[in-house]
């Protein structure tokens, strides 16, 4: 017989308290988006619900924000979402490129000093965002020169390290010394072997990683919020900026084309890597 | 064989990552020298006037509402975590179980703008809530949700609950079924085997994870700002109006030092929790 923590049948008061918890847990994380969805369907202005009428008219607003070519306003949704989208490639690039080596000498190298490195490399993750920001900030403004977009570049891969890195070792645990010692027994060299024989065999982390990076930088605000500049603003911003004062309907809609993307980005990354690592 | 991974090359693999991460140390390093400065805007000489100058009334009342909040959240995102992570590993269909899995983790990555424009259509006085409760004739007045510590709780709650689910689902997975099958042959009810057998093992993975949620929620800053106002004053909220409109730049290294600290000294407290009860469970 097997011993489920969640009986199928039976169990009276323990299968109903726990499958009750289960419930409000899914609607404490779900009801926000799926609200946002529904209102941005609305025909009204305002933002009562429920709404009268459906329509699709705020979306034709996101799309007209998108497409005219008003250049009065100093910063537009067009530059900031392009800027958004260039910064998380550009973390995207650099946190893969530098974790795959990493992974490989932690996962290869000395047992004592894994677990050290693995330490440091987790700490982007509890370090309190308000303080990374603030912090970046300082140096940004002590700095001479005018470094651009990497003012947002630099502080989003300490953010997206943890991930990726988690990912990218993930991926290697699951590699045998031995298919390395067989390519090179037939003659590859230890680096042609890397590149040959485990890069390809690692390949699902790798993209999970990327793809987490590029979620994560292109949905981020905190330390955003704190070194964004006129010229170099990213989409979260400026939403924050349009709304700052009322919630307006097109940003809803606006909001579900995020929503969208990142649910494809995360089914994405969890059929990558199923049942094979834990996500972080 | 060439395959064990020399001193030198295992340094050269690294070095790309180190490099990448030294400006978070360097920005780390910073905060500190400037929590210590003697000058409010640059660093300049030694002091610690910068702390002693946070020993007032308002900034004490920041620091209790930030633990109270952040504490009341992780207990609430543990309270449902754990039935979430049975649920999650006890799907059989894979169709179900990635729906859950994206439902979880969304609100962790999905940005953060969006969840709260979620909670005010959610809370508002014209909101979702408000409005059903009005027309089933429950309430007269709309009630106010939002700006206030239950907005904030709520937000805290949904957006940390990812980082509880994921640890514990790890640690439901390392469970040992004979353990739980011995229980139930042995006749104890669920509720028995639950706070008998499944809580006990599961405890290391239940502390880890509290400790990152509660972490996570104490440094929270864009669901107090967004969700809280100027009403709520977390302490991520409350540093940032020491630089805002106060320039005291000194003053908000010094309590971000103390937000760093509290963060710290919950995480050692956990990871020392953890030791002694997996011991525990080994004897």
């Amino acid at each position: 017989m097997r011993v489920g923590l969640l009986p199928n049948e039976g169990g009276g008061s323990y299968r109903f308290v726990i499958i009750a918890l289960a419930i409000v847990g899914i609607l404490i994380s779900s009801l926000p988006v799926i609200v946002v969805t529904i209102m941005s369907f609305s025909a009204a202005d305002n933002t009562g619900f429920p709404p009268e009428a459906l329509s699709l008219r705020w979306y034709w607003d996101v799309i007209a924000l998108f497409t005219a070519d008003d250049a009065s306003s100093a910063q537009s949704v067009v530059d900031s979402t392009l800027t958004s989208l260039l910064v998380a490639v550009i973390v995207m690039g650099i946190s893969t490129f530098v974790c795959i080596p990493l992974a490989y000498a932690l996962a290869r190298g000395d047992r004592r000093i894994r677990g050290g490195m693995e330490l440091l490399f987790t700490l982007p993750l509890v370090f309190p965002l308000v303080i990374l920001g603030i912090a970046f900030l300082l140096i940004a403004e002590s700095l001479r020169v005018d470094i651009g977009i990497w003012r947002i570049v630099i502080p989003h891969v300490a953010l997206v390290l943890p991930f990726v890195l988690r990912n990218c070792l993930g991926a290697m645990n699951g590699i045998s010394v031995e298919i390395e010692e067989a390519a090179v027994s037939l003659g590859a060299s230890p680096l042609r072997a890397i590149w040959d024989v485990v890069i390809p065999l690692m390949k699902a982390g790798i993209l999970a990683g990327l793809i987490f990076a590029l979620i994560i930088s292109f949905n981020e605000f905190t330390i955003t919020f704190f070194m964004y500049t006129i010229d170099v603003s990213t989409l979260p911003i400026w939403m924050y900026s349009r709304t700052v004062s009322s919630l307006d309907p097109s940003t809803l809609a606006l909001s579900v084309f995020i929503i969208v993307a990142d649910v494809v980005l995360i089914v994405l990354v969890d059929k990558l890597i199923a049942g094979r690592a834990s996500l972080f | 064989m060439s395959i064990a991974l020399s001193r030198s090359r295992a340094l050269a693999f690294s070095l790309p990552a180190l490099i990448a991460i030294l400006p978070f140390l360097g920005a780390c390093f910073y905060i500190f020298r400037f929590s210590i400065s003697g000058d409010k805007g640059t660093i300049d000489g030694y002091s610690i006037q910068p702390y002693l100058d946070l020993m007032t009334p308002f900034f004490g009342r920041s620091v209790w509402l930030t633990l109270k909040l952040a504490f009341v959240a992780t207990l609430v995102a543990m309270l449902l975590a754990v039935p979430l992570a049975f649920l999650l590993t006890s799907l059989r269909s894979p169709l179900a179980r990635r729906c859950l899995t994206v439902t979880i983790l969304l609100p962790l990555i999905l940005n953060l703008l969006v969840q709260a424009y979620g909670w005010i259509l959610l809370l508002g006085p014209s909101g979702v809530l408000n409005s059903s409760l009005r027309s089933l004739g429950i309430i007269d007045r709309p009630i106010f949700l939002l700006f206030n510590e239950t907005g904030v709780l709520l937000g805290l709650i949904q957006t940390s609950l990812p980082l509880a689910v994921f640890p514990i689902v790890s640690s439901v997975r390392g469970l040992s079924q004979e353990h739980l099958e011995a229980a139930s042959s042995l006749g104890a009810s669920q509720w028995r085997t639950f706070f008998d057998v499944t809580v006990p093992l599961l405890r290391p993975g239940l502390f880890g994870a509290a400790s990152i949620v509660f972490a996570f929620n104490a440094s929270a800053f864009a669901i107090p700002l967004l969700l809280g106002g100027r009403r709520v004053q977390m302490m991520g909220v409350a540093i940032r109006d020491m630089i805002s409109p106060l320039f005291n730049w000194s003053g908000a290294a010094a309590a971000g030092m103390i937000l760093i600290f509290i963060t710290l000294i919950v995480l050692l407290f956990s990871s020392w929790l953890v030791r002694m009860t997996s011991e525990n469970v080994r004897h």
